[in-house]
C-alpha cells in the first residue's frame, strides 16, 4: 500500500498540486515543465546552468530549472513564469519588460523575468550593481541588456508606489 | 515492448544521391513583388490577417510590418492579427537575411493592402485581388507628409507600438519551435563523432544492448540519410529528454575520425602574410598597383577568430507526418522554403507532401540558414512512425554549426602631406556565402572564381585614397564557416576602422577630422558629425579624467561604416582600462545612425544597441577554441559572451531624412573598432589580435614599460 501511494509524485506549481506523468520522475525540472506539463515558459539554453534561460523560483529563489530533478521537488514551492500573470493583470516586472519593450527574440526573457522577480522580492530598491550582480548569470544575445536594466529600475520603482 | 529493437530504414526508400557529390540544393531567392504580398494580407469576416513573410527572429519585423498594413489598411492596431505562416500558407520567399525585410518587403505589403482597403471600400468582401500598383508617393506609408498627420490615430509609421508576440513572450506562452509539443512526441538526438563534419567520421562500436536497458529508450536509427558532411550520425530515440543523456552514455560510442583540425594549421592556413609570400590574392575589390618599395607609415596585421553565433535557444525542430505520409516541420529558421526544399530532395518526398511551418526563433543571427536538426528530426519521425523533437544541445550547436569565419588582414597607408596616398589592404578568411557547411569542396573551386560577397562585405573603401588596392584569398576550413551577423563588414571594419584610427595619430589629426578630410559620402558625413557632437568629441580625443584611481586609465575611440551601400553608423565608445587586473570596461556608446525612413524608431534604436553589444563582444570576447578535432567550446563558459555588467549606457541618435527605407539589423557592427581605438586611446598600445583578454592588456603593458620609450 505504502508503495503504490508513494508511486505518484506531485509537485507544487505556481500554487496547485500537479501530478507528474509515469516515466518523467527521473527528469530535470526543466523537462517535466516544459516537456510533460506543456509550462514552456522556461527554456533550454544550454543545459549546465550557465545561461539562465530555464530560470524558476523554488521557495522564492531563483534557480536553474536544468539543474534540478523532480524528485527533489516533491516539498517545494515552484513559482514558473505562467504564474505571474493574476487575473489577466500583468506582474508589474512583466508589465515593465513590455513598457520597455525589452524583448528581442524573447527566448531568455523568461528566466530575466523570473530572476527579477526573485530581486525585487528580496531587495526592492535594488541598485544598478546588485542588479547586475543579480543578472548577471542571465545570457542575452539579442543586446537587450540595457532594456533589461531599465525594466527592472521600473519595475522597481512600480512596486515601491505600490507599496506606498 | 516490439520498438526496442535495432531499427534501420534502409530499403524500399529511394536515396536521392549518393553523399560526397551531390549539388546541393540551391537557396531560391525570388525579388519579393506586389502580386506575391496580396496573398500575405486578408480581410475574413471584419478583421484583418497578415501572414508574415518573413522569419521573425528579434528584429521584431513583425511589428514593423503591421505597422505599414495598419497603415495602408487605415485600420486600428487591434483590427489585425499577425501569423508566421507556413510553406503553405505564402508564395516562397527568400531567406530572412542581410537586413533587408524592411526594404524590400515594406512597399510590395503596402501596396497589397492599399488595394485591399480600396477592395473593401468599394464594397467587396470576398474574392482574390489583383494588386493595382500605384505611385509610392500616394501610398500612406510612403508619403513624405505622413508623419505630419501623426495626429490621426491610425498613422502608425514612425510610432513606439506594443511589440507584437511581447506580451506572450513574457507571460511565458508557446512560440518557438522548442514549444511545439505533439501527442505522442518522442525526443531524439543523433550523435556524431566529437568532430568538425569536415573530418571523415564513422562509428567504431556502440553497446547497444545496454542502451535498450535504460528506462524511456525507445530506438536506435542508422541510416546514411543521418549523415552530415563526411560525419555518419547514429540517431536515438526515447520518451524524455533526460533518457536521451542516459543512452548516449549507456552507448559508450567509439568513433572512427579521419585526420585533424588544429588550431595552429587553421592559423597558418588563414595567414595573410604566408599567403602574400606566395604571390598575388584569387579576388580583387580594389585593383590599383601599389608600390611596396618604398616605406608605409601604418603596417599592421589584424587577426580575427572564429566565433560563435551563441543564440540562447539552440536549433530544434519538431516532425509530425499524418497517416498519409505528409510530414509536418515546426522550426526556428530564416528560410522555411528552403528547409522545405532540402527534406523533400533529401527524403525524395513530393513536395505537396512537405509542409514547413515557421515559429519565433530564440536568435539566428545568420546561423540558422542551412538544413541540419530539421532534417534529423524528419528522418527519425519517418523511422519510428512517431512524431519527433530534436533539440541540439549547446556543445552540438558549436561542433557541428557553422561559425564566423577567422581572418587575418594586413593594411598598409601611406601619407602623403597628412593625407592618404596608397592604401593596400589584403586578407585571407573562409567561405561565408558559400559555406561549407552546404558547399562541396568542387563547387567551391568554382564559386572561388566569383569570390564570395559575404567575405567581401564592407571591404570595399570608403574613404578618398588616390591609390588603393584591397585583394582576399579564400581557403576551406576543416571547421564550417558561414554567415555571421554583419557577415565580413564586422570584421572587415574592424581592421580597416583601426588603420585609419593609426593614421590619423601618425598624421597627428584628430581621428574624426582625419576621417572627414577624405570623405565624400555626405550621408556618412552627417552621422560622422552627429556623433560628434552627441558625444562631445573634443578636439584632443583624450579624456583626462583626474577623478579615476591612477590605475585606471580612461580613453575614447571612434568609428564609422557604411553597411550594404544602404545604412550609415557613427559610434563613439569610452573605456576604462585596470592596468593592475587588464580589465577593459567599455563606459558609454553613443552611435548615430542613418537607415532612411524609419518605421519603429524604437526598433531601430534596439537594432542599434543589440550591434554595439555584439561590437562589445568582437572586441572583448568572441572566439572559439580549436583542439584536434575541431571546435573544442562545449558551453557558455568555453565561448563567453557579453554580460549585463559588460553592456554600458547606450545612446542612439536616429536620422532620418527621408531616403528610401533600408536595414538596420547589422550596420552598426562597424562601431567594434571604436572600442579597439578607445583602448588605443587609454594605453598608448594597438592591440591587432581579437579578442583583447585581460592576459592580452597585461602582457602588452609588461612589454611596453620594459621598452624603453623612444
Amino acid at each position: 500500500v505504502i508503495f503504490l501511494w508513494a508511486q505518484t509524485m506531485q509537485l507544487t506549481i505556481n500554487k496547485q498540486r500537479i501530478e507528474i506523468p509515469a516515466g518523467w520522475e527521473d527528469e530535470t525540472l526543466l523537462a517535466v515543465l516544459h516537456e510533460a506539463l506543456g509550462l514552456v515558459g522556461a527554456k533550454f539554453g544550454c543545459g549546465v546552468g550557465l545561461c539562465g534561460a530555464c530560470t524558476i523560483l523554488i521557495n522564492g529563489q531563483a534557480q536553474r530549472s536544468c539543474q534540478l530533478r523532480v524528485q527533489n521537488l516533491a516539498d517545494s514551492n515552484i513559482e514558473t513564469i505562467e504564474g505571474l500573470t493574476i487575473d489577466s493583470q500583468p506582474h508589474p516586472v512583466q508589465r515593465a519588460w513590455l513598457d520597455e519593450a525589452v524583448s528581442q527574440c524573447g527566448y531568455c526573457q523568461a528566466g530575466q523575468i523570473m530572476t527579477t522577480v526573485a530581486l525585487l522580492r528580496r531587495n526592492p530598491k535594488p541598485t544598478t550593481v546588485e542588479i547586475e550582480s543579480a543578472l548577471a548569470a542571465n545570457l542575452c544575445r539579442c543586446g537587450t541588456q540595457q532594456r533589461i536594466r531599465l525594466a527592472v529600475q521600473r519595475a522597481a520603482d512600480s512596486i515601491q508606489v505600490h507599496a506606498s | 515492448m516490439k520498438r526496442r529493437t535495432m531499427l534501420a530504414i534502409s530499403g524500399g526508400l529511394v536515396v536521392g544521391f549518393m553523399t560526397g557529390c551531390a549539388i546541393p540544393v540551391i537557396p531560391k531567392r525570388p525579388q519579393a513583388k506586389s502580386a506575391n504580398a496580396i496573398g500575405w494580407v486578408q480581410y475574413v469576416d471584419g478583421r484583418y490577417l497578415l501572414w508574415l513573410p518573413r522569419a521573425e527572429m528579434g528584429q521584431n519585423i513583425a511589428t514593423a510590418l503591421k505597422q505599414i498594413a495598419c497603415e495602408e489598411l487605415d485600420i486600428a492596431w487591434d483590427q489585425l492579427d499577425v501569423q508566421l505562416p507556413s510553406t503553405r500558407d505564402i508564395d516562397l520567399v527568400r531567406a530572412t537575411v542581410g537586413s533587408e525585410s524592411v526594404k524590400d518587403y515594406a512597399l510590395p505589403l503596402a501596396q497589397a493592402s492599399a488595394t485591399l482597403r480600396d477592395a473593401i471600400l468599394a464594397g467587396r468582401q470576398t474574392g482574390k485581388l489583383q494588386v493595382t500598383e500605384r505611385p509610392v508617393e500616394s501610398l500612406r506609408s510612403f508619403s513624405r507628409s505622413t508623419r505630419a498627420m501623426k495626429t490621426d490615430s491610425n498613422r502608425w509609421i514612425g510610432q513606439r507600438v506594443e511589440l507584437e508576440q511581447a506580451r506572450d513572450i513574457v507571460q511565458g506562452k508557446p512560440l518557438y519551435a522548442s514549444d511545439i509539443r505533439r501527442p505522442g512526441m518522442l525526443f531524439g538526438r543523433v550523435l556524431r563523432a566529437p568532430a568538425a563534419p569536415e573530418l571523415a567520421s564513422r562509428l567504431l562500436h556502440m553497446n547497444d544492448s545496454a542502451s535498450r536497458d535504460v528506462t524511456g529508450f525507445v530506438a536506435l536509427v542508422q541510416h546514411e540519410w543521418l549523415t552530415f558532411g563526411r560525419s555518419e550520425g547514429i540517431g536515438i530515440l526515447a520518451r524524455t529528454p533526460g533518457a536521451l543523456d542516459r543512452i548516449e552514455a549507456a552507448l559508450a560510442i567509439r568513433w572512427q575520425v579521419d585526420g585533424s583540425v588544429g588550431s595552429q594549421d587553421i592559423n597558418a592556413t588563414i595567414d595573410i602574410d604566408r599567403q602574400l609570400g606566395r604571390g598575388t590574392l584569387s579576388n580583387a575589390i580594389h585593383k590599383d598597383r601599389v608600390d611596396d618599395d618604398k616605406p608605409w607609415d601604418v603596417n599592421l596585421r589584424f587577426d580575427i577568430p572564429l566565433a560563435a553565433h551563441g543564440a540562447i535557444e539552440p536549433r530544434v525542430a519538431v516532425a509530425d507526418y499524418d497517416d498519409g505520409g505528409a510530414l509536418n516541420l515546426w522550426v526556428g529558421s530564416q528560410d522555411i522554403f528552403y528547409i522545405r526544399d532540402v527534406v523533400v530532395k533529401r527524403l525524395g518526398l513530393p513536395p505537396e507532401k512537405v509542409t514547413v511551418h515557421s515559429c519565433r526563433i530564440g536568435g539566428a543571427f545568420g546561423g540558422k540558414t542551412i538544413c541540419t536538426v530539421e532534417l534529423e528530426a524528419a528522418i527519425l519521425a519517418r523511422a519510428i512512425r512517431a512524431p519527433v523533437k530534436v533539440q541540439w544541445s549547446r556543445g552540438q550547436e558549436y561542433r557541428y554549426g557553422f561559425h564566423r569565419p577567422p581572418s587575418s588582414h594586413r593594411i598598409r597607408i601611406r601619407l602623403n602631406n597628412g593625407r592618404m596616398e596608397t592604401w593596400w589592404h589584403a586578407f585571407m578568411s573562409s567561405h561565408i556565402l558559400f559555406t561549407n557547411a552546404v558547399v562541396p569542396p568542387w563547387m567551391q573551386r568554382l564559386t572561388d572564381l566569383i569570390g564570395d560577397n559575404g567575405v567581401a562585405r564592407g571591404a570595399a573603401l570608403t574613404y578618398r585614397v588616390p591609390h588603393r588596392r584591397t585583394e582576399f584569398s579564400l581557403a576551406r576550413l576543416p571547421v564550417f564557416t558561414g554567415p555571421w551577423r554583419g557577415l565580413g563588414a564586422g570584421p572587415n571594419h574592424l581592421a580597416i576602422e583601426s588603420a585609419i584610427d593609426e593614421c590619423a595619430r601618425i598624421a597627428g589629426v584628430n581621428p574624426l577630422q582625419f576621417r572627414l578630410d577624405h570623405l565624400d559620402n555626405l550621408r556618412l558625413v552627417k552621422v560622422l558629425e552627429r556623433v560628434a557632437s552627441a558625444a562631445q568629441w573634443d578636439s584632443t580625443t583624450v579624456i583626462h579624467n583626474h577623478t579615476k584611481p591612477s590605475h585606471i586609465k580612461t580613453g575614447r575611440g571612434l568609428a564609422s561604416g557604411i553597411y550594404k551601400e544602404m545604412s550609415y553608423a557613427a559610434v563613439v565608445a569610452d573605456v576604462e582600462v585596470d592596468i593592475n587586473t587588464g580589465k577593459v570596461r567599455v563606459t558609454r556608446l553613443v552611435c548615430v545612425h542613418d537607415c532612411g525612413r524609419i518605421i519603429n524608431p524604437d526598433q531601430v534604436r534596439a537594432q542599434c544597441e543589440g550591434n554595439l553589444v555584439w561590437c562589445i563582444g568582437m572586441v572583448l570576447h568572441d572566439k572559439l577554441p580549436v583542439a584536434d578535432a575541431g571546435i573544442a567550446a562545449r558551453t557558455f563558459a568555453d565561448a563567453p559572451i557579453p554580460l549585463l555588467s559588460d553592456v554600458p549606457p547606450i545612446e542612439i541618435v536616429l536620422v532620418d531624412e527621408g531616403e528610401v527605407a533600408t536595414g538596420a539589423g547589422e550596420t552598426a557592427i562597424v562601431g567594434a573598432a571604436a572600442i579597439a581605438n578607445a583602448i588605443r586611446n587609454a594605453l598608448d598600445i594597438r592591440f591587432t589580435r581579437f579578442p583583447i583578454l585581460q592576459d592580452d592588456v597585461l602582457t602588452a603593458l609588461r612589454a611596453a614599460t620594459s621598452q624603453p620609450k623612444v
